[in-house]
C-alpha cells in the first residue's frame, strides 16, 4: 500500500513539474494578481495608526486617524438567543467586577505580585469561550481570566491564586490565571512565553481525533505574542494536520509598551490567516455578538474536522501591562476612543435596548454578581497560605497519583497485515 | 535468543508498545514513509498506517507541544528528534510547558522525545552533541541514556510506560555497531537504576551511553595487568541512582567519572558532589573525571578523536590513581 503511494507521489511530482513548466512557457511576460478573502463581521473599521516619534532626544507615541467617529451599533447575532446573551453579559460583568475585587485587594496588599486585566477585552474573553461545548477545550492567556470563568473556574479561584493561597488551583505554586483542569472543565494551563499554548491545544485535538473524535480547540494570541517563532509553528501544524483549532489573534494595540504598528506590517493581523492556508476573520474585539458568532462558526468548522480558524479580535487594552504599569506611554486620545467602545456598557445597552433585560433586571443581576463576589473574596482572604514544605511535592507524577486513559474513548487502531520485518540496510545519515 | 542491534532493540521496543497500547503513537520528522534519518521507524508506517505514524513540518516546538498535547488527552506520544542537537529548538515548549506541568496544575505528561546524540562518527557541531544535561536542570523530567541492547529496549518501553516526560537520548555510534543477545519475551528496564556493567574491586568507572563501552575496553586491557575495574552503567541521568554511585565507592574507593559530555557542568560534577555527601569517608583518592573537551563538538576525524575520552586516557588515569 505505501509502496503504491510511493509509486504515486513519484509520478505527481514529474506531473507537476511539467505542469510548471508548460504555465511559464505559454505566457512568459503574464502576471495574475490572486485575491483572497477576509470575513470581516465588524461594523465600523477604525482607521488610525501610532506611530514613534522622535524629536530631539524625546522619543514617544503618537496616534494619527479618525478618533471621533460614532460608536456603531452592536451587531445582532445570528445565534445567540436572549437568554445566552444574557449569560454571556453575566460572565462578562462577573470579568470586570473580579478584577475590580482583585485591584482592590492588590491595594490592600493582599496579592502576592502584580495582577493582569482583560479591561476593554472582557466580550472577547467570555463571548469567545462561550462557544465552546463541554467536551472542547481552551487555553486562556494572562487577560483571559473571563474565559476561565466561562469554563467552570469560579471567581474565588483566580482570587487565591493571585493571593498564593494553599488552596488556589496550583496550591501556591504558581499565579493568576496560569491553571488549568484535565478532567473535567478541558482547559490548558499557560505558560508565561507567547505561543506555546497554541501546538498545545493543536495536540489536544490530535489527541481527541486519534481517539475518533473531533473537538473545537480555542487559545489566544496578541498582538504582540504572534511575532514569535512558536505561533506559526504551532498554527502550520494544525493547519496541514487539518485540526480543530480556533486562535483569537487578540489585537489589543499594545504588547506591553510596544505599539502593534513595531510588531508587523501587516494592515490586519487576519491576513496572516491567507499564508497558512486557514479561513481568517476580523471582529469588533468589543462587540459580544460578533466575537461568539466569528467562535461559533469557528468551532463547528473544528468539529466538522475541516482545520483551524484564525480570528483577529480588534479592542485596546485599557489599562497597562500589569498592575505597576500606568500606560503613560499610551497617547490619550486613544483611551478615549476606546473607552466609548466599552464592551459591558455597549452589551448592556444592547441588551436593554432589545428589552431583553429592564433596567431593573440588570440592577437585580449586578447586585447578584457582586454578592458572589463578596462571597468569593471573603473565602479566598480568609483561607490559609501553603505550608512551606508543600514547596517541592509533586514535581513528578507517580504511578498513584493520576490513572491516565484516553479522554474521549478507545484510540482508534488500524493494523495492517505487516508484520515486523528487519529494517533495510540502506545508506543511513552519519552511520 | 535473537541477536539485535541498539537500533533494532529500540524499534522493537516501540514496536511492541504501540502493540500493547493504543494510546502509543509517534510524531516526528521524516518517520513515515522514509521511515526515519536513522530508521528507527522503518515499517511502521505500513504496520500501524499514517494516523499513528505522523510526519510533521519541520518544527521542534510544534512536534513537542501537539506531543504534549495529545498526552493531556490520556494519549502516549513518542516524539522523534531526527537528532538530538536539534532539540534546542524546542527547549521552551520542554523544560517551561512540559516539565513544570504536573508541578504546576496536576497534569501528568506521559510522553517521549527521542532521538539520537553523541558523536564519534565525526557529524560537526550540530550532529554530535551531548545535550542530556541541560534537561537534568530541568525538574520534572527524566533522561535515560542506553549503553546496550537490552537496556535501550527494556529502557524505552518503561519511558513509553512512564507517566512523566522523558528524554530518551539514543546514541548514533552505538546504532549498528552494538549488537547482542536480546530477550524476545516482554520486559523493562525500570528508570533510575544503575547497572554493574562489569565487577571489580580495585577501581571504578561511573559512566553511560558509548562511553560504557570504552570504559569496558580499557577494563580489558587494565586486567591484564591484574587491575580489575568495576564498571557502573548509569543507564539514566535523571533520575539518578545515588545508591549505586555510593556503593560502588564504598566497594573499590577510587573513582574515575567519565562521560562524552563536555567537561564543564556534566554530570560529573553532581556525581562528585553525591559521593562527597554519601561516602567521602570512604575515598582513598581523589575523584577523577574524564570527559571531553570544553568546546563545541570538531568535525574533522583527528580533531574529534582529540575531543572525545579515549581508552588511553582511562588506562592513564587509572594507572595514577592505583598509585595514588
Amino acid at each position: 500500500m505505501v509502496k503504491k503511494k510511493k509509486a504515486v507521489s513519484k509520478t505527481s511530482v514529474r506531473h507537476s513539474s511539467n505542469g510548471r513548466g508548460q504555465r511559464a512557457s505559454q505566457s512568459p511576460t503574464a502576471s495574475t494578481q490572486r485575491a483572497y478573502a477576509i470575513l470581516d463581521y465588524r461594523l465600523e473599521k477604525p482607521s488610525f495608526s501610532i506611530r514613534q516619534i522622535r524629536e530631539g532626544e524625546e522619543v514617544r507615541y503618537e496616534v494619527t486617524g479618525d478618533l471621533n467617529a460614532p460608536v456603531p451599533p452592536i451587531r445582532e447575532s445570528k445565534y445567540l438567543d436572549k437568554k445566552q446573551s444574557l449569560e454571556i453579559y453575566r460572565w462578562m460583568l462577573l470579568n470586570r467586577k473580579m478584577e475590580t475585587a482583585l485591584e482592590n485587594l492588590y491595594k490592600q496588599g493582599k496579592v502576592v505580585g502584580g495582577v493582569y486585566f482583560g479591561l476593554g477585552q472582557e466580550a472577547c474573553s467570555c463571548a469567545s469561550a462561550y462557544a465552546l461545548h463541554a467536551d472542547d477545550w481552551l487555553g486562556p492567556m494572562i487577560r483571559n481570566q473571563g474565559s476561565l470563568l466561562v469554563r467552570g473556574f469560579s471567581a474565588r479561584d483566580i482570587m487565591m491564586q493571585y493571593m498564593a493561597k494553599a488552596g488556589s488551583p496550583t496550591k501556591g505554586r504558581d499565579a493568576s490565571s496560569h491553571f488549568g483542569d484535565i478532567a473535567k472543565r478541558n482547559v490548558v494551563a499557560p505558560i508565561s512565553t507567547l505561543g506555546d499554548l497554541i501546538p498545545v491545544l493543536a495536540g489536544v485535538a490530535l489527541g481527541a481525533r486519534l481517539q475518533g473524535r473531533n473537538i473545537a480547540v480555542m487559545t489566544y494570541i496578541g498582538d504582540g505574542g504572534q511575532s514569535t517563532g512558536v505561533t506559526y509553528e504551532g498554527l502550520n501544524f494544525a493547519a496541514v494536520q487539518d485540526l480543530g483549532l480556533v486562535l483569537f489573534v487578540e489585537n489589543n494595540l499594545w504588547g506591553y509598551s510596544t505599539p502593534s504598528d513595531m510588531q508587523f506590517r501587516v494592515k490586519d493581523l487576519a491576513e496572516r490567516a491567507i499564508a497558512y492556508g486557514i479561513p481568517g476573520v476580523i471582529v469588533d474585539g468589543t462587540d459580544a455578538c460578533q466575537v461568539f458568532d466569528a467562535a461559533h462558526e469557528a468551532c463547528e468548522r473544528a468539529r466538522r474536522g475541516e482545520g483551524p480558524t484564525l480570528i483577529e479580535a480588534k479592542m485596546m487594552r485599557m489599562k497597562g501591562h500589569a498592575i505597576h504599569d500606568a500606560a503613560e506611554y499610551v497617547p490619550k486620545p486613544l483611551f478615549e476612543y476606546w473607552r466609548k467602545r466599552d464592551p459591558i456598557a455597549r452589551f448592556e445597552n444592547y441588551l436593554l435596548g432589545r428589552k431583553w433585560m429592564t433596567a431593573q433586571e440588570n440592577e437585580n443581576l449586578i447586585a447578584d454578581v457582586e454578592r458572589e463576589l463578596e462571597a468569593d473574596r471573603d473565602y479566598a482572604v480568609a483561607s490559609p497560605m501553603p505550608v512551606p514544605e508543600s514547596a517541592t511535592g509533586g514535581v513528578y507524577c507517580d504511578s498513584s497519583c493520576h490513572e491516565i486513559r484516553p479522554k474521549y474513548g478507545a484510540p482508534r487502531v488500524r493494523t495492517t497485515k505487516s508484520g515486523m520485518a528487519m529494517p533495510k540496510e540502506t545508506a543511513v545519515h552519519l552511520n | 535468543m535473537p541477536q539485535l542491534t541498539y537500533l533494532e532493540a529500540i524499534r522493537q521496543g516501540i514496536w511492541e508498545e504501540m502493540e500493547r497500547d493504543p494510546a502509543v503513537f509517534c510524531i516526528g520528522e521524516d518517520i513515515g514513509i522514509y521511515g526515519g534519518a536513522f530508521k528507527v521507524t522503518d515499517g511502521f508506517l505500513d504496520r500501524f498506517g499514517a494516523e499513528r505514524v505522523i510526519d510533521t513540518p519541520i518544527a521542534e516546538s510544534a512536534i513537542v507541544g501537539a506531543a504534549f498535547g495529545a498526552s493531556l488527552t490520556g494519549m502516549r506520544p513518542v516524539a522523534e528528534f531526527q537528532f538530538m542537537d536539534f532539540i534546542g529548538c524546542a527547549f521552551n515548549q520542554i523544560v517551561n510547558m512540559v516539565a513544570k506541568a504536573h508541578y504546576r496544575w496536576g497534569a501528568p505528561a506521559p510522553l517521549v522525545i527521542r532521538g539520537p546524540s553523541g558523536g564519534n562518527v565525526h557529524g560537526g557541531p550540530f550532529h554530535s552533541q551531548n545535550p542530556e544535561m541541560w534537561f537534568v536542570h530541568a525538574p520534572g523530567l527524566k533522561v535515560v541514556c542506553p549503553a546496550s541492547a537490552y537496556d535501550a529496549k527494556g529502557l524505552i518501553k518503561a519511558a513509553i510506560r512512564d507517566n512523566n516526560p522523558v528524554i530518551f537520548f539514543e546514541h548514533k555510534y552505538l546504532y549498528r555497531r552494538v549488537k547482542e543477545d536480546v530477550p524476545a519475551e516482554d520486559y523493562v528496564v525500570p528508570l533510575g537504576k544503575a547497572r554493574i556493567a562489569r565487577e571489580g574491586r580495585d577501581l571504578s568507572v561511573i559512566t553511560y551511553a558509548a562511553m560504557v563501552h570504552v570504559a569496558l575496553e580499557a577494563a580489558e586491557i587494565l586486567a591484564q595487568e591484574g587491575t580489575e575495574l568495576e564498571v557502573v552503567d548509569l543507564r539514566t541521568l535523571s533520575p539518578l541512582d545515588r545508591e549505586a554511585i555510593a556503593q560502588t565507592v564504598r566497594k573499590t574507593n577510587k573513582v574515575i567519572l567519565l562521560h562524552e559530555d563536555v567537561r564543564t557542568g556534566g554530570i560529573a560534577g553532581e556525581i562528585a558532589a553525591i559521593i562527597n555527601e554519601e561516602a567521602f569517608d570512604d575515598l582513598d583518592g581523589p575523584i577523577v573525571r574524564i570527559t571531553a573537551q570544553d568546546s563545541p563538538v570538531p568535525f574533522s576525524p583527528p580533531q574529534e578523536e582529540y575531543f572525545l575520552p579515549k581508552v588511553s586516557d582511562i588506562v592513564r588515569e587509572a594507572h595514577l590513581l592505583k598509585a595514588y
